[in-house]
């Protein structure tokens, strides 16, 4: 009774473990093919009587075979020229021949790599939709994208407008303003392309739809910095926090770029967003930083001035600026020291 | 007919008297003359050039200071020669300056007592004829005949008017009149033959002094002239009386009642084509202290503009307002051997009158090496009217912070809206 039990089982194996897949992998292990046999002998090489059929030219034509013996993998390497390796964390390389595989190894033949799973191997939990989904839905919707390019052009124009010293017309702004609209829209289409050769799914519309809703929550934090850099004094802290609601906002756009674009870890998307970030601002910050004189013969101030509906804050007394002011000649006074 | 003759007589025979009187001066005067040249140690070449004339029997020369500027912020990097009429050569070391006035006191060694130049005891009356001297672009000692047109108007420190033409090179050359007393010295030209003299009462009591005492420092001598100066200045500009004027159609401004302040204006009610309706007033001190070539100091500018929109809204207003504003700069030359960068406060700011609100910014530079004296630049907009505006703004340079703050406060005080 025993026995047969054991045979049972043993047949079990044999049948379960005969079934083993094999995925051709690219050199970062993104999968490129997947094979899933149930023979007990797998041939490998590049002439057409290989099960599994790799064309590159440093793969012999019949280069190695999988040989299912005692309820094991084993690999055989037939004397190839370039030989059969098992890529090995610890040793580099690793001679492949007469090894016994382990679920999830990775076989390198030429220039070629293979992971074998055995169908057993286990898969990462199920990935439910964030609450991103439903927002990316939302604007990549073609009357959003439309309501969003159409308010960015809209934006970009009034702002020629305010700033030009001498009267314009309608077209003298559209022109600029659309052509601003097409140059923000190089973003969206370089991620799309980069995603697209990177082999995920371009989703152009998304990418649009998201980088303008963003564009636009962008101009309205720089009305927010103007308001509070006008309302505040030289002492106060509150241009800071509007400073840091536009590097948040850079932060969530690229955040949801790498999103839409690419299938990556949760931390490995904070990782990118982040420097993409810090490239952005520490970079502006560098170039401004190098451009910047040994010595600047003239001041540098805040000028921001709104128009009076903006203005929130109560004005300071003559005797109050007065007394700031004169902190600022022991500043001076310092500085003269320095050197 | 006759007539004409004899006018034409009495004329050459004036100035050819005027030609002979000139030589037998120059030829009385010549052994006290000199040239003198800053001589750059490391290349052994001549930087900058003027003249000089000896005032005592013991070797001092009197010059200008701005001819040995370098020497007296540089010492180690400069050395400072003379060449007398006779082409010998030798070396001058610095014993005193007055900044304020561009005179220099150097002194060259003696053997045995030398002529000197006698200084005047009065000053000369309108119209006399007066002998400028001194080495024009190092084409050797001249003499310039000039007429003597009173002090110039409207400055703070004096000023001869000469009527004739000074050169450069010819800076810190005595003027002298027919009893060969000297007058004034060369400081500069305004072209034409117009040219200017430091008074000889200015020589004369900073020989006084540098007999009494001579400076432990030239810098420290220099700073306390710089100080003293700014505060006879401040002092008069605060106690003068400060008009109120119109600017535009609502704009309440301050004119400051001083002979040495002096206005202008423009606007461009001329152009129809203007979004912003515009006038300017501008009030500046028409002087200032030469410390360096790169480095001057003791002025003051003063600005006030109003605008008005015309067809626009007031935000686009407001726009183009703020590039009105965002671009002031220092109204001196000052490099970075000789002040800080900018140190800048920003507010919003109401007078207790509650006339008008603004948003002011003032900004502060320290002197390196004159201790307590700064630049300073104020810029005042206002924020309270929709489509109109009144920019009030100041820069004075080499004040020291008392007089600073006195000055900005009562200068807050005083713009308003009418």
């Amino acid at each position: 009774m025993e026995i047969e039990n054991m045979a049972i089982e043993s047949l079990d194996i044999d049948e379960v473990a005969t079934e083993i897949i094999i995925e051709e992998v690219s050199k970062g292990h993104k999968l490129l093919h997947r094979h899933k046999l149930t023979k007990k002998q797998i041939h490998i090489g590049r002439d057409y009587h290989n099960d599994i059929i790799l064309s590159d030219p440093h793969i012999c034509p019949s280069h190695a075979c999988l040989t299912f013996v005692n309820g094991q993998w084993q690999i055989t390497d037939h004397q190839t020229v370039n030989g059969t390796f098992v890529e090995n964390p610890k040793q580099k390389k690793q001679d492949a021949n007469q090894h016994i595989v382990q679920d999830g190894d990775i076989i390198s033949l030429g220039k070629s790599q293979l992971r074998i799973l055995f169908s057993d191997h286990k898969v990462a939990p199920t990935v439910a939709f964030s609450p991103f989904e439903s927002f990316i839905d939302l604007m990549r919707h073609p009357v959003a994208l439309f309501l969003s390019l159409t308010l960015f052009t809209f934006i970009a124009g009034g702002i020629f407008y305010l700033n030009k010293p001498i009267e314009v017309n309608f077209s003298q702004l559209l022109v600029p303003a659309i052509g601003m609209a097409l140059g923000f829209a190089l973003w969206p289409a370089a991620v799309s392309l980069v995603s697209h050769l990177t082999k995920h799914d371009a989703r152009i519309m998304a990418q649009l739809g998201v980088c303008f809703a963003f564009f636009n929550f962008m101009w309205l934090s720089d009305v927010l910095e103007s308001i509070t850099s006008f309302n505040s004094a030289s002492n106060s802290v509150l241009p800071l926090f509007a400073l840091l609601i536009s590097v948040a906002l850079a932060f969530s756009l690229f955040w949801l770029n790498a999103y839409i674009g690419f299938h990556m870890t949760a931390k490995r998307r904070i990782i990118i967003a982040a420097s993409i970030t810090t490239l952005l601002f520490g970079g502006s910050y560098v170039v401004s930083y190098s451009n910047k004189p040994e010595f600047n013969p003239r001041p540098q101030y805040d000028a921001t001035i709104m128009m009076p509906s903006f203005l929130i804050a109560s004005s300071s007394s003559v005797d109050e600026f007065i007394e700031d002011t004169s902190k600022l000649f022991e500043q001076a006074n310092k500085k003269a020291l320095e050197k | 007919m006759k007539a004409f003759f004899i006018l034409v007589f009495v004329l050459l025979s004036t100035s050819s008297y005027a030609t002979e009187q000139a030589e037998q001066l120059f030829n009385q005067l010549k052994p006290s003359l000199y040239q003198i040249k800053l001589i750059d140690k490391a290349s052994g070449e001549k930087s900058s050039i003027g003249s000089g004339f000896q005032i005592s029997s013991n070797g001092i020369i009197a010059t200008n200071y701005h001819v040995i500027s370098s020497f007296a912020l540089h010492p180690k990097k400069y050395r400072i020669e003379y060449l007398d009429s006779q082409g010998n050569k030798g070396n001058l070391s610095l014993q005193s300056v007055d900044v304020i006035n561009d005179l220099a006191l150097v002194r060259r060694d003696v053997k045995q007592d030398m002529p000197f130049f006698q200084l005047s005891q009065a000053a000369p009356h309108k119209g006399e004829q007066l002998f400028s001297l001194g080495n024009p672009h190092d084409l050797g000692m001249i003499v310039v005949p000039g007429t003597y047109n009173g002090l110039k108007k409207e400055s703070f420190n004096e000023r001869i008017h000469f009527t004739g033409s000074i050169n450069s090179g010819m800076s810190g050359g005595p003027v002298v009149n027919k009893e060969a007393e000297v007058v004034g010295v060369n400081v500069a030209t305004s072209g034409n033959s117009i040219g200017f003299l430091v008074p000889h009462d200015k020589l004369v009591s900073l020989y006084q002094a540098f007999q009494k005492a001579p400076p432990e420092s030239i810098e420290q001598q220099m700073a306390q002239q710089l100080t003293a100066n700014q505060d006879k200045l401040m002092t008069e500009i605060l106690n003068s009386p400060w008009q109120n004027k119109l600017l535009g159609k609502q704009g309440s401004i301050p004119i400051i009642d001083v002979p040495f302040i002096r206005c202008w204006g423009d606007s461009n009610a001329d152009k129809a084509d203007a979004l912003i309706l515009t006038a300017v007033a501008n009030c500046s001190l028409d002087e200032n202290t030469y410390l360096s070539s790169r480095f001057f100091t003791g002025s003051m500018e003063i600005e006030f503009r109003t605008m008005q929109a015309k067809e626009i809204g007031a935000n686009k207003f407001y726009h183009l307002y703020q590039q009105q504003i965002s671009r002031a700069r220092a109204g001196n030359r000052a490099g970075k051997d000789n002040v800080t960068e900018y140190q800048c406060h920003h507010d919003l700011v109401m007078p207790d009158n509650q006339a008008i609100n603004n948003k002011s910014i003032f900004c502060t530079r320290a002197y390196k090496k004159f201790p307590d004296l700064f630049d300073v630049l104020y810029l005042s907009a206002s924020i309270d009217r929709d489509k109109e505006a009144l920019v009030s703004h100041f820069t004075i340079s080499g004040i020291n912070q008392a007089n600073a703050l006195a000055f900005t406060r009562k200068f807050m005080e005083a713009v308003s809206w009418k």
